[in-house]
């Protein structure tokens, strides 16, 4: 069940004992220690969240907006020791859709997952901020944005991740694999790295291509017309994304907006 | 059921088939054997409609149409097969999904409806046995994480699917061990049928231990320089294929 706790904000389990407040614009929320909860935002733009020691967070947000919509967020996560954030942004619709998340890994052993979605097409703009900052050692982080661009769309994937000289022992790895669906679709992928510690895991990495014609002819070949050939391998590369969705009314809604998205593909 | 005249074909502006003429009956194996670089495999990818080589003469009829003029999936629907000698991974797509897409597909072409879900994993188990093909392969995506010799029993796992016509095997036996090869081969022979004609491309002789052919052709040059029976086999494994192309024998490789 998924329980109303703001207008914009939904719980899993409805009854977690996770403290959410109001403060001039700004949503707060906080999860205590040892608490595990799901959040499902469905608007917020401007959202702080905590999640105390030991606390676990699935942190979802879904943007569909009408077409000539222009949505901008801002989150800001503190994890803190042995504590875990793991969020899944999905950006559909909207003609500029600007995406900003700052994670600060605040305790030891903290741990954060960042993945990402966004399709786009027609003139739409779809920009993914992200920042992880770690502070205290042991930390591991992940970060793994999928883009998809169609038509003269932009993309942009903006990530940094910082190793404070504290932060030892820190793991972090950072992709971005973007689909270009068009010749005047642009893909832009900045991955950063600024390590200040001597004793650390980290690896970056982005690609941006299109479908490739080995599976595109593969598919042929066995009778499926280019076409749907085509919109197969789209959904393929996206569904990587949404399979992982635990809550199943959400990855239906997923699907849902990927299948109407791709079914206007040549 | 299919006829070849004198095929011609390039590859990035390169003359690769010079002249190839060749006739496969219904029921019929023909191996095509050759050192590597002779256009064995650019006479399969033409057969199947791949792009990037350029047909510049001669033509193919199969059934009695022209094969040449049909895009990749109406050959597939009318009943043409390519056994690919590195199948593709499709992470994202699961191999029964896959299957059932291309099965739908060549029963749209060929006026069939839509296979009922229940009856096709019924059927998909019953011929993933044919393969020796563990069950938890078909739900994992297409090839992804798959073995050499998972993917060629992959490959003849579709082909049992979608039941073709004329089969064009290229290089099955490529990478496989000696067990894995016995099972492709099996799976290959339990397909033979007096209706379905078969291409079994491969550089070497040992798949042809296993599935005996009915003819044998060697390719050198881009031009068939000689035709015989399964013997003709054996001849090329003891003498290489030096013999026939006046040139010291070519090294064999994977």
């Amino acid at each position: 069940m998924v329980g109303l706790k703001t207008k914009n904000l939904s719980l899993q389990p409805a009854d977690a004992p996770v403290q959410i407040e109001e403060v001039s614009g700004v949503t707060r929320v906080h999860v205590p220690a040892g608490c595990r909860a799901s959040l499902i935002d469905q608007t917020e733009s401007r959202l702080e969240v905590t999640v105390a020691d030991g606390a676990q967070l699935s942190y979802y947000k879904l943007v569909n907006e009408t077409p000539l919509a222009i949505h901008q967020s801002f989150l800001e996560v503190q994890v803190q020791k042995q504590a875990s954030f793991q969020s899944n942004v999905f950006l559909f619709g909207g003609a500029q859709i600007r995406s900003t998340i700052h994670v600060r890994m605040d305790g030891e052993g903290a741990e954060c997952a960042l993945n990402g979605l966004y399709v786009g097409s027609g003139s739409q703009i779809i920009e993914m901020h992200t920042l992880i900052d770690h502070i205290k050692p042991h930390g591991t982080s992940r970060e793994f944005y999928k883009g998809i661009l169609d038509d003269k769309a932009r993309g942009l994937f903006d990530g940094l991740i910082i190793v404070q000289k504290e932060a030892q022992k820190t793991d972090s790895a950072q992709t971005n694999k973007n689909l270009l669906l068009s010749t005047e679709a642009r893909a832009n992928s900045n991955p950063e790295l600024k390590i200040f510690a001597n004793d650390v895991k980290c690896k970056h990495g982005s690609t941006v291509g299109q479908i490739n014609a080995n599976s595109i002819f593969y598919l042929r070949s066995r009778g499926v017309p280019e076409a749907e050939a085509r919109q197969l391998l789209i959904y393929a590369f996206a569904s990587e994304m949404i399979e992982p969705v635990v809550i199943p009314e959400f990855r239906e809604t997923l699907f849902q907006c990927l299948n109407s998205a791709i079914s206007t593909k040549k | 059921m299919l006829d070849i005249k004198n095929l011609q074909a390039t590859v990035s502006d390169k003359q690769i088939l010079k002249g190839i003429t060749l006739k496969i009956g219904k029921g019929e194996v023909h191996a095509i054997m050759g050192p590597n670089g002779s256009g064995k495999s650019t006479l399969a990818n033409v057969l199947a409609g791949r792009e990037g080589y350029t047909v510049t003469g001669g033509e193919v009829l199969y059934e009695g149409k022209n094969l040449l003029e049909m895009a990749p999936e109406q050959r597939a629907g009318a009943g043409v097969f390519l056994a690919f000698q590195y199948p593709v991974e499709i992470p994202g797509i699961t191999n029964n999904y896959f299957m059932k897409t291309a099965l739908n597909s060549v029963r749209k072409f060929r006026g069939l409806p839509e296979i009922d879900a229940m009856d096709f994993l019924k059927m998909i188990k019953e011929k993933a046995k044919l393969v020796e093909m563990p069950e938890p392969l078909l739900s994992r995506f297409v090839n992804d994480g798959f073995s050499g010799g998972e993917k060629k029993r992959n490959e003849i796992l579709q082909m049992a699917v979608l039941e073709p016509k004329l089969c064009i095997l290229d290089e099955t036996d490529s990478g496989l061990d000696i067990d894995a090869l016995q099972i492709v081969a099996k799976g290959i022979n339990a397909l033979r049928s007096a209706e379905r004609g078969f291409i079994v491309v491969t550089h070497y002789q040992r798949l042809l231990n296993y599935v005996q052919p009915d003819y044998v052709h060697v390719l050198s040059g881009g031009k068939i320089v000689k035709s015989g029976g399964k013997e003709l086999a054996l001849e090329l494994e003891k003498k290489g294929y030096g013999w026939l192309e006046n040139k010291e024998p070519i090294p064999t490789a994977g």
